[in-house]
């Protein structure tokens, strides 16, 4: 008896393992984790989608500012705009990094890099990840899939300017790849997810693809000012078509400056308004106070719901000095990030031998310093600044004195009226005298007396440092002014020289970092490197 | 742990005082089987007798006579004569033929084995403190190396044969009893084994090839160390074994003692002066203790009921950490039942663990100690940091918060240790159910089924103390809490048959089986308590169960007992692997010739002498908990933390996560060469081995083409990595046991290996090796045509006199720029060569024995030094630092020039002697039934090494200060009774 219950117990135990089978189709666990298709079953989930785009350009990861979707590089560092700023700014003679045990940051402001720095590989990621969340919100919102799941007709309208703002993000991260590696994968909505080798385009292709999917989009994005706050409307797409015109002649070989006025103009008229005070754009408060009126496109940045270490962040902290520790002044702890940001010597030139004494925008600390750098980890080396701040317009904190609130203006109404006086006298069009007005209402906005009467391509320059220095435009402009690489121009530590020496004109582009280069063998490296 | 010896003997008649006649059987201890010709010799005299065909012998003694058995094979034994009728059984010695050794789904013996297996056995253990089981082979085996860390219970890194994964998992696979473990342990415990009582332990079986390996498929290609409790017996037997002692600190970082620091400010930064203080203080003293530890092991064995042995133990150890505050308790019990039922057709065997593990964690503040300014104190009466020095300046606006403290200052690292309160509380419950039935109306066929369940749950917080000054994001001196639960939970069910039977020339036995796992774990965490914004909401995470199933054979052939085969198959699938990929097949041969018995029978000398070759694939899919759904589409919605706003309205976003459905195994192909061998009744043996691994398909996380997924990297099978090494191990007893008081034995392993990345992902390297020092830097690179983390550094140029000069490098490639291009390979992380020696010695009722391990040809990056020997770090912002005193070698002012350079690559070959330990037993105590021993011993008693830093064994290569590991003396007390 005993004997064979034994023998079914085992034979029942072989029929149970058999349906175990099934068990290795698993599906995930975590709460937070979803499924594609569960994760759009909702009607918020097309605007939590969207959000998550855009996000990307300020967040570098789910659980916080220490994670990160991007690999080889530091999850902070990893931020859009902040990979951005290292590239435009610190390449630049507008800044000069303290720490530079970082990985990477040594070679980019002695312009030394190499396709292996991590810097490159990070911003190169960051900006194709934008690409990759876009196309696949387009795929997740076409016509067929919303009908499937059941879309009412008034939310497929929303979610039609939805996907122009998704379109909007592919073509800026376009943008970003077209001017600072000079090309990039095409990958569309159309390519499949997953491992795939998209083929490179070249200058001219990106600019072809930006310029006919913002002219694409324009009618279905939202009119100026009509959007909530954050979200792109027509004025944002018509800047980066300002942007790409400007500077047609670095990117395809083309004089496009009646265009670049063309889409100046447009937003000009398009009703957005400078700041009245020019130091509440860079402010805690600054996406509700006075200042929106001028800020066509930020970046979110906030201490508690939007944690990040973009630019804001970065230079909040890295202006405060060492020893000045003066961080209360702009409402982060007083050490900062111990004096990790200063100005080389050419930077407060302009400001010194411009008419720049009286001017809201004239921000230098020089109390007990040298001006030069003479060594970049001695920190009492080299002016300070003062420009940005977590301090509210009414002088409250932000939420967090390490993380900050303010949020980071990509794209503002003062950049294009500068762009339009530097399109004029480039022979775009327009008129001379709306060019020196536009000017001249930069200067009287931040208090400067000194009006000018006339203007020529290299005080536009000098006041576009003065006016957006530390927004991440630096090192276009000095391109497009044939004053970066080469030798044209030089700054402390260009060249890995205190004072600066020429570099070769190659370095005009940054190299394709050596990983994207291998994982995708369509892309061809930059000459130079 | 003295040798242990299962003695069972009766005593019929009282004891007399006249000679005698003294008789009895002689028996196998393991089998009862008897013995004959064995010798049985009244000791101190030539007089003796053998034993007959049953065993039986018959000699005349005297009560108080000792006598002496001894046979080949078996350790000898010495016994009082008390009574005339003496039984005694022998147990197996040191190295038999026919020792059973634990396989996977089922045993053999060493005489059948055809693939590379080490046995070590509990008489084998090295001896002395053994918190964690792992350090009880640690050194023993050819191939096996276990890099164990300072802090108390802390886990080891366990490599066979240096493991075949880059990106995957390099470790073992561990199996208890039949249950394969988890590799990962749950959060709030040490280490996947510190959960484990060494004490518990009756021998490990680690498989080296994939012969051996691949019955366990998908997860052997790193090795395979099988683990086999103790079980229980027919008699009655107590064990109290107990150990207390007490370990130091041995080493500290070379840093400026006060007064010199005060000399080196005043030459190198004359205008700091003014920030020293009045103290003098030695910061690394501080931070560590000397401790006490002990160690209680209790077992009772027997059988209450007839046929159903009973063990049950039980465990207390209690080690605190040099680290102040550091703290391990272990409670462990355990009950092994193995009935045997109908007429040993059915066998049932139980076996159950619960231990509780209790810690308090200490954070690592080596960094912060070997910097602090020596010449401020450790305390301050006048400070409000709960009597703490702390770098602090009331800044008057009436209320004290961060804006107080000295910005960018460091925190008092004796505060940062007490004030701090870091504990847990795991429950581990596991163990498993084996069933086998031996089918009554056909003997040759056994069924199988094995139930296994492992379940850890721990739950811990973090609490710092409202008179740190750790802050809240406002600003506010509240110090901080946050708890935490974790629950892990692994089951199994095995259920196989096997078929065992003897034809003419032939033996066969063979198993063919199904085994199903599946692995769970979630935790959950309440982050801050201390405030309420978004980033202190709890957050719970699961990871995706993962799912294994297996479906196995295995043949066994054993021609004439001279040319053996297995043949073993595999069919498993993972869970991780999407529908198509899911399912891998893992095939293996082996082949062994007993040139012995087919060439040499009649040659006394040689008693052993087998070549083994062997073949097989065995798989790897282990990429860790949050890679276990890659093949799916997933949305992952961000944290309160990440969110977006659009307008007024905060929105949590959604992201959809890096894809991939084409991964798949990634698969090792092994082959193995062994020569074991056997002379002078195996009084010599030893076995020489090589070996060659190649895996391809290798799980790697490398760059994924930009824009094409939702990162720019992730896991793919891609690249190939091959590893070749040679194994030596011989053991040799000096005087012959059976017929000296003097018994030595000696031991020595050695093992080289050599790694080779064959390709990788689009030629494309790969940075590794995080070093401290600024942000996510890398200093070891892996390579085409190099061996894994190498190190990738800048190539330093001296100067005449052979001192370094600061931020000079050679250009390698020549382009007049120094960058990141001239970075090149140098040197490895691994050792060239490994070497293990142990001895036992034992004369009359003393004995010692003590352990040597060596690694030869390995390099360290030294990361205190490249990142803190610079005159500029002097100066941290406001306050001042202190440095390694290398920077008085080498003079370099700035860290960010020079952190790069192979001037810090250092050699860290070593010989540590791992453990002393000498004994004294006495035996037949109280009546016969009481054995006891004491020993008296010592571990990392010293270490003899170039390397100028503090500890030359650092598993990783890079050493950016390490929980020192300690000095232990230590005394132990054994006592048996039976």
């Amino acid at each position: 008896m005993i004997r064979k219950h034994i023998v079914y117990l085992f034979i029942a135990l072989g029929v149970l393992s058999s349906g175990c089978f099934n068990d290795l189709n698993v599906t995930p666990s975590d709460p937070d984790a979803f499924l594609a298709e569960d994760f759009y079953s909702t009607s918020e989930s097309y605007r939590q989608g969207l959000a998550g785009v855009y996000a990307n350009l300020s967040l570098t990861g789910l659980d916080g500012p220490g994670s990160s979707n991007i690999s080889g590089i530091d999850a902070g560092t990893s931020q859009y705009g902040r990979g951005l700023w290292n590239l435009q700014v610190l390449a630049t003679d507008e800044a000069i990094w303290t720490w530079e045990n970082d990985p990477g940051l040594a070679e980019i402001q002695r312009s030394t890099w190499a396709a292996s720095n991590v810097l490159l590989r990070g911003m190169y990621g960051r900006t194709m990840a934008e690409v990759a969340f876009a196309n696949e919100y387009l795929r997740q919102t076409t016509d067929e899939k919303l009908t499937e799941r059941g879309v009412d007709a008034g939310l497929k309208a929303d979610i039609a300017v939805y996907r122009a703002e998704a379109r909007f993000l592919r073509a800026l991260a376009y943008y970003h790849m077209m001017d600072l590696f000079g090309k990039a994968a095409m990958i569309t909505d159309e390519d499949p997810i997953g491992a795939f080798q998209a083929p490179q385009a070249e200058r001219q292709e990106l600019f072809t693809f930006i310029e006919s999917e913002l002219l694409d989009i324009e009618d279905e994005l939202l009119a100026p000012r009509q959007n909530e706050y954050a979200r792109a409307d027509r004025a944002a797409a018509w800047m980066v078509l300002a942007k790409i015109y400007l500077n047609a002649e670095v990117f395809i070989g083309e004089d496009r400056y009646s265009d670049c006025i063309e889409y100046c103009e447009k937003i000009l008229d398009s009703g957005y308004q400078l700041a009245p005070n020019y130091l509440e754009l860079f402010m805690a408060d600054n996406n509700d106070n006075d200042a929106t009126v001028e800020v066509i496109f930020p970046v979110l940045s906030d201490g508690i719901v939007t944690q990040n270490y973009g630019p804001t962040t970065l230079m909040i902290n890295s202006q405060v000095g060492s020893p000045e520790a003066n961080g209360a002044d702009f409402g982060v702890n007083s050490g900062g990030w111990g004096g990790a940001l200063r100005v080389p010597s050419e930077f407060s030139d302009v400001f010194l031998n411009g008419n720049y004494d009286q001017d809201a925008r004239n921000t230098l600390i020089t109390e007990d310093r040298t001006q030069s750098i003479t060594s970049i980890s001695d920190q009492s080396t080299g002016y300070i600044i003062a420009k940005w701040s977590n301090l509210t317009s009414t002088g409250e904190n932000g939420s967090d004195l390490g993380l900050v609130d303010t949020d980071f203006p990509m794209f503002r109404l003062a950049d294009v009226y500068l762009m339009y006086a530097e399109a004029n006298l480039r022979g775009g069009g327009g008129t001379k005298a709306r060019a020196i007005e536009l000017f001249n209402e930069l200067r009287t906005r931040a208090g400067n007396p000194n009006t000018v009467s006339d203007i020529d391509l290299d005080l536009i320059l000098d006041e576009r440092l003065v006016e957006l220095y530390w927004e991440s435009h630096r090192r276009q402009d000095l391109v497009r002014y044939d004053r970066f690489a080469g030798g044209s121009y030089n700054w402390q530590w260009k060249g890995n020289a205190v004072n600066g020496i020429a570099i070769g004109d190659y370095r005009n582009l940054f190299p394709l970092p050596s990983e994207s280069l291998a994982a995708n063998p369509n892309l061809e490296q930059n000459p130079g490197y | 742990m003295f040798r242990v010896l299962l003695i069972f003997y009766l005593v019929s008649v009282p004891a007399l005082l006249l000679s005698q006649t003294v008789s009895g059987i002689v028996t196998d201890a393991q089998t009862s089987e008897p013995i004959s010709g064995a010798t049985v010799m009244l000791k101190g005299t030539t007089s003796g007798a053998f034993t007959d065909d049953e065993g039986r012998y018959s000699v005349t003694a005297s009560n108080g006579d000792t006598l002496r058995f001894s046979f080949f094979g078996y350790t000898p034994y010495e016994v009082v004569v008390s009574s005339s009728s003496l039984n005694v059984s022998l147990e197996e010695s040191e190295f038999s033929l026919d020792e059973v050794v634990v396989t996977g789904y089922g045993t053999s013996t060493i005489r059948d084995l055809t693939g590379s297996v080490s046995a070590v056995t509990s008489k084998d253990f090295n001896q002395g403190n053994m918190v964690t089981p792992e350090n009880l082979l640690n050194g023993r085996a050819a191939g096996v190396s276990i890099t164990t860390g300072g802090a108390p219970g802390s886990g080891s890194a366990i490599r066979i044969r240096g493991g075949s994964s880059l990106g995957a998992s390099n470790d073992p696979l561990i199996v208890i009893n039949g249950l394969p473990i988890s590799n990962s342990a749950v959060g709030g415990s040490r280490s996947i084994l510190s959960t484990i009582n060494p004490n518990d332990i009756e021998s490990f079986t680690i498989l080296k090839d994939a012969s051996a390996t691949a019955i366990y498929g998908s997860r052997a290609s790193n090795g395979v160390i099988l683990i086999t409790t103790k079980n229980g017996g027919d008699n009655l037997r107590v064990e109290l074994n107990s150990q207390g002692g007490f370990s130091t600190l041995v080493n500290k970082v070379d840093v400026f003692s006060a007064d010199e620091f005060r000399e080196l400010v005043n030459e190198q930064r004359p205008d700091l002066v003014e920030k020293l203080g009045d103290a003098n203080t030695d910061w690394q003293d501080e931070i560590y203790q000397d401790v006490f530890f002990q160690n209680h092991n209790l077992s009772i064995q027997g059988a209450p009921v007839k046929n159903v042995p009973v063990r049950v133990s039980l465990g207390i150890t209690d080690q605190p950490g040099l680290r102040l505050t550091s703290e391990f308790k272990r409670r462990a019990a355990s009950v092994n039942v193995n009935p045997s039922l109908l007429d040993d057709h059915l066998k049932i065997s139980l076996n159950a663990n619960a231990t509780q593990e209790l810690n308090r964690f200490a954070s690592g503040e080596e960094g912060n100690a070997i910097t602090w300014d020596p010449t401020q104190p450790v305390y301050d009466p006048e400070s409000p940091f709960g009597g703490y020095f702390q770098y602090w300046e009331d800044n008057g606006d009436g209320v004290l918060n961060s804006n107080d403290l000295v910005a960018n200052s460091p925190s008092n690292p004796v505060a940062n240790l007490l004030q701090r309160e870091d504990r847990s509380n795991v429950m581990r419950y596991y163990g498993n159910l084996n069933m086998e039935y031996n089918l009554h109306f056909f003997d040759a066929l056994t069924a199988y089924v094995n139930l296994g369940m492992d379940d850890a749950s721990a739950e811990g917080f973090v609490e710092v103390s409202e008179d740190s000054r750790v802050t809240q994001p406002n600003g506010e001196f509240l110090g901080s809490r946050s708890e935490y639960t974790n629950d892990t939970r692994n089951m199994l069910f095995d259920t196989y048959l096997g078929y065992k039977e003897e034809f003419d020339m032939v033996r066969v036995d063979a198993t063919a089986g199904y085994s199903y796992q599946r692995f769970e774990s979630t935790s959950y965490s309440t982050r801050e308590l201390k405030n309420d914004l978004p980033s202190s909401e709890p957050v719970t995470n699961t990871a995706t169960d993962l799912v294994l199933i297996g479906l196995f054979g295995r043949a066994n052939l054993f021609f004439a007992d001279k040319y053996l085969f297995t043949f073993s198959y595999r069919r498993d699938a993972t869970s991780r692997f999407s529908q198509q990929n899911r399912w891998g097949n893992f095939p293996a041969a082996a082949f062994a010739w007993r040139i012995d018995e087919d060439l040499l029978p009649e040659v006394d000398v040689v008693s052993n002498l087998k070549l083994r070759l062997g073949w097989g694939i065995t798989g790897q899919q282990d990429i860790g908990s949050a890679a276990a759904d890659l093949y799916l589409a997933r949305y992952i919605q961000g944290q309160p933390t990440s969110q977006y706003a659009f307008g007024n309205t905060t929105l949590p976003i959604g992201l959809p996560q890096f894809r991939n459905e084409e991964l798949k195994w990634e698969e090792t192909t092994t082959y193995n060469a062994g020569l074991d061998f056997g002379f002078f009744s195996n009084r010599l043996n030893g076995t020489i081995e090589v070996f060659l691994k190649e895996s391809r398909d290798l799980l790697a996380y490398a760059a994924i083409s930009d824009g094409s997924n939702f990162s720019n990297a992730g896991y793919q099978n891609i690249g190939s990595f091959s590893s070749q090494g040679l194994e030596f191990m011989i053991n040799y007893d000096i005087f012959d046991p059976y017929t000296s008081d003097f018994n030595w034995n000696i031991s020595f392993n050695t093992t080289v290996i050599r790694t080779r990345i064959d390709e990788l992902a689009l030629d494309q390297d790969v940075r590794v090796g995080g070093i401290g020092g600024g942000t996510g830097g890398t200093i070891q690179l892996h390579s085409v045509g190099y061996a894994p983390y190498k190190f990738y550094v800048y190539k330093q140029v001296y100067d005449e006199s052979g001192n370094p000069i600061e931020g000079a490098y050679v250009d390698l490639n020549g382009d007049n720029i120094i960058n990141d291009d001239d970075r090149y390979l140098h040197r490895n992380n691994q050792p060239e060569a490994q070497f293990g020696f142990q001895t036992q010695l034992s004369y009359k009722n003393f004995d010692l024995n003590f352990n040597l391990r060596a690694n030869v040809g390995q390099y360290i990056y030294n990361n205190v030094n490249s990142s803190r020997a610079q005159y500029d770090l002097i100066q941290n912002i406001q306050v001042l630092s202190n440095l390694p005193t290398s920077v008085l070698e080498t003079n370099f002012n700035t860290t960010p020039t020079v952190i790069l350079s192979d001037h810090y690559i250092e050699d860290g070959s070593f010989m540590r002697l791992d453990n002393v330990n000498l004994g004294y037993s006495l035996s037949n105590l109280f009546g016969n039934r009481v054995n006891a021993r004491v020993s008296l011993g010592a571990q990392n008693v010293f270490v003899i090494t170039n390397y100028s830093g503090l500890d030359p064994e650092i598993f990783s290569g890079i050493d950016n200060t390490i929980y020192p590991r300690a000095r232990t003396i230590l005394l132990g007390l054994n006592i048996s009774y039976q």
